[in-house]
C-alpha cells in the first residue's frame, strides 16, 4: 500500500516537472512557435537536398532502393531521440545550476533518478509528438516511401534504444555535475557515435576502420534496423534480432551512468559545489 | 532528541578554513542565531546543517541522523541567502506549486497551500507575476514561503530579512518565532544585530570560522562592555574642552574621544546615565544631544569578537 502511494506521489512529481517546463517554454511563445515552423522548414530543406542525391548511392533495404528523403527521415526521427536521451538531462542540470535551483531541488524528497527523469519528461512527451508531426508531414506531402508495416516494430526498437542513449545522457549529466561545462572527452565520444551512426549518409561511405566501429555502434544498429523495417518492408524480422544487443548496450550505459551520477553527487556534496557553475 | 548536534566540525575549501572545530547543540523549540561579520562562516555552517556540504572534520547529527540522507534533508525548510533560486519565467505561485509537489503534496492541495503561503508572506497580489519581475525583497519573501512548505521540525534561515523593509522583516521574524513556539527548531543566520531581540533564544558568535561565544542571548548581553554614549555639549560663552568634561565627570564616567563639541563618554560600572547628565548640567554645560553610541547587542558582539 505504501509502495503504491509512493509510486503515485513519484508520478505526480514528474507531472509537476512537465507542467513547470511547459509553462517555461510557453513563456517564450515566439521560440515555441518558431520551433514548429522550423520543423516544416526542415522538411522543405530535405526535399531539395533529396533532388540532388542519386538514390543509387544509397543502400538497398529489402531489395528496394529508397529515396534520400526516406533515408534521411529515419535519421532525423531517431536523431531526435538520440539528442533527447543524450543531451536533455545534462542540459537541464546545467540550466538548474545557472538558475540557482539545483540545490533547492536536491533539498526536496524527490529521488535523484526521478529528478533526472523529471528534468527530461516534458521533452519525452514533446519530442515524439514533434517527430511524429514531422514524419506525418513528410509522408503526406513528399515521396518518403515509409511502410506502415514497419511502424510498430520500429516503436519497439525505440523502446529498447532510448535507454541506451539515456544511459549515455546520464554519463553526460555526471560530467556536467563534475566539470560544470561538460567533459571534452565525452563530447568526442558523442561525436564519434554520431559520425558512425549513419543518420544522414550511408555507412558504406565510411573508411573500413570506421565501419568496424559502426557495426558495434548501437545507434547505427538501430538506424539500419529501422530503415529495414520502415523502408524495406522487413517488419519484425528487421528489428527482433537486434533487441538483445540493444538491451545489453542499454544495461551497460545505464549502470555506468547511474554509478557516475552517484559518484558525481557524492563528490559535489563533499566539495560543497553542487550549485556552483 | 537534540535536533542539531555539531561535534568539533571543520570545513575547509582548499587552504581556507571556513569552519574551524565548531561544536554546538540546538534544542527543539528554540531560535538559535548564527551571528558574525561577513565571512565568519555562518553560511557554511548552515549548508553543513542542510547536508549540502560535507564536513572535512568532526561529526554532525541533524534530527537524529545524517544530513546527507534524503529523509533528513527533506524535513528541513531552507531559506538560502542567494537571490536566484527560482524559475524566473514562471509566476510565484507556479514556483511554489512545483516545489510543493516535489515535497509530496498532490496538485490541488499544493495549489491551495501555495496561495495560502503567498498570502502569509504578503505576496498575494504578485502571485501570478513572473518571478523575474520580483524585487529582491519579494524574492526573499518567496524563499520564506518555499521554506514554509515543509511543515517540519527544522528551519535553516540564511539572512532572510536583509532585503526586506522594516515591517516585512518583523513579519518574517514573527513567523519563524511562531514556528519555534510550536516546537520547531529555527537556525537564523545574520550579521544584523537589531534582529536578535525578541526573536532568538540562543546565540553562536562566529569569527573567521571559530566560535567566539555559544550560549543564551541574555548571557551574551550580560557580557557586554560598559555603556558608551555620544554626547553633544556646548558651553555658553566658551569652548568645551574634553579635559574639563573629564574633570566634571570624575568618578562616574570618562571621555573616550571626540572633539570639543561631540564626544564619546564611557560610564563607570556603577554609574547610570542620569548621574552623568546631572554632573554635566551642574558643571555648566548645555546638552544638545545624547544617544547610545552602539546598542547593547553590538557591544556584546564586539566584546565577544575581541576575546
Amino acid at each position: 500500500m505504501t509502495r503504491r502511494f509512493s509510486a503515485v506521489t513519484e508520478v505526480d512529481r514528474l507531472l509537476a516537472f512537465a507542467r513547470r517546463d511547459f509553462k517555461i517554454r510557453w513563456s517564450y511563445r515566439t521560440a515555441f512557435i518558431g520551433d514548429i515552423l522550423n520543423l516544416f522548414a526542415q522538411v522543405v530543406m530535405f526535399a531539395f537536398i533529396g533532388l540532388m542525391i542519386d538514390p543509387a548511392v544509397l543502400p538497398e533495404y529489402g531489395g528496394q532502393e529508397p529515396s534520400y528523403l526516406g533515408f534521411a527521415a529515419i535519421g532525423i526521427a531517431l536523431g531526435a531521440f538520440i539528442q533527447l536521451g543524450m543531451g536533455r538531462v545534462s542540459t537541464a542540470i546545467r540550466t538548474e545550476q545557472l538558475m540557482g535551483t539545483l540545490e533547492p531541488l536536491f533539498m526536496t524528497p524527490t529521488r535523484s533518478t526521478s529528478l533526472q527523469v523529471g528534468m527530461a519528461i516534458y521533452d519525452f512527451i514533446y519530442v515524439p509528438l514533434r517527430t511524429a508531426l514531422l514524419l506525418a508531414a513528410m509522408v503526406a506531402f513528399l515521396d518518403v516511401g515509409v511502410l506502415a508495416s514497419g511502424i510498430l516494430p520500429t516503436m519497439l526498437l525505440i523502446v529498447f534504444f532510448v535507454p541506451f542513449v539515456w544511459g549515455l545522457g546520464t554519463l553526460a549529466a555526471a560530467a556536467i555535475l563534475t566539470f560544470k561545462r561538460g567533459g571534452a572527452g565525452l563530447g568526442l565520444a558523442a561525436l564519434l557515435l554520431n559520425i558512425t551512426s549513419g543518420a544522414y549518409f550511408p555507412l558504406d561511405l565510411l573508411p573500413d576502420w570506421m565501419q568496424t566501429i559502426a557495426n558495434l555502434n548501437p545507434i547505427a544498429v538501430a538506424m539500419e534496423a529501422s530503415r529495414e523495417a520502415l523502408l524495406g518492408g522487413e517488419g519484425w524480422g528487421a528489428v527482433v534480432p537486434h533487441l538483445a544487443f540493444l538491451f545489453v548496450a542499454a544495461m551497460i550505459t545505464l549502470v555506468l551512468g547511474w554509478a557516475a551520477v552517484r559518484m558525481a553527487l557524492r563528490r559535489e556534496h563533499r566539495l560543497g559545489t553542487l550549485g556552483a557553475y | 532528541m537534540i535536533p542539531i548536534k555539531f561535534d568539533s566540525v571543520s570545513r575547509s575549501y582548499g587552504d581556507k578554513l571556513a569552519v574551524d572545530r565548531v561544536s554546538l547543540s540546538v534544542d527543539a523549540g528554540t531560535v538559535h542565531c548564527l551571528l558574525g561579520p561577513n565571512g565568519a562562516g555562518k553560511t557554511t555552517l548552515l549548508r553543513l546543517m542542510a547536508g549540502l556540504v560535507a564536513p572535512t572534520g568532526g561529526t554532525i547529527e541533524i534530527l537524529g541522523g545524517d544530513p546527507f540522507s534524503k529523509h533528513i534533508r527533506s524535513r528541513i525548510g531552507w531559506v538560502p541567502s542567494v537571490d536566484r533560486s527560482f524559475y524566473m519565467r514562471i509566476s510565484g505561485v507556479e514556483n511554489l506549486l512545483f516545489f510543493a509537489r516535489q515535497y509530496g503534496r498532490r496538485k490541488r492541495d499544493a495549489s491551495s497551500h501555495a496561495r495560502k503561503l503567498l498570502e502569509m508572506v504578503g505576496l498575494s497580489e504578485s502571485a501570478d507575476l513572473a518571478v523575474g519581475g520580483y524585487s529582491h525583497g519579494m524574492t526573499k519573501r518567496l524563499a520564506v514561503a518555499r521554506a514554509l512548505i515543509v511543515d517540519g521540525p527544522l528551519y535553516l534561515v540564511d539572512e532572510a530579512t536583509h532585503d526586506l523593509d522594516i515591517e516585512g522583516s518583523a513579519e518574517v521574524r514573527a513567523m519563524f518565532r511562531e514556528k519555534a513556539n510550536g516546537g520547531a527548531t529555527v537556525v537564523w543566520s545574520t550579521h544584523r544585530l537589531t534582529e536578535l531581540n525578541g526573536l532568538v533564544d540562543t546565540v553562536t558568535v562566529l569569527d573567521r570560522g571559530m566560535t567566539r561565544f555559544d550560549g543564551d542571548l541574555d548571557e551574551m548581553l550580560s557580557m557586554s562592555d560598559r555603556p558608551v554614549y555620544r554626547v553633544q555639549l556646548r558651553k555658553p560663552g566658551g569652548v568645551v574642552h574634553p579635559d574639563e568634561v573629564n574633570r566634571s565627570l570624575s568618578g562616574v564616567a570618562s571621555v573616550l574621544g571626540g572633539n570639543n563639541r561631540d564626544m564619546s563618554i564611557e560610564l563607570n560600572p556603577d554609574s547610570v546615565l542620569g548621574t552623568v547628565l546631572r554632573r554635566l548640567l551642574e558643571s555648566g554645560f548645555d546638552i544638545h544631544d545624547c544617544y547610545p553610541e552602539t546598542g547593547l547587542v553590538e557591544r556584546a558582539m564586539e566584546a565577544r569578537l575581541r576575546t
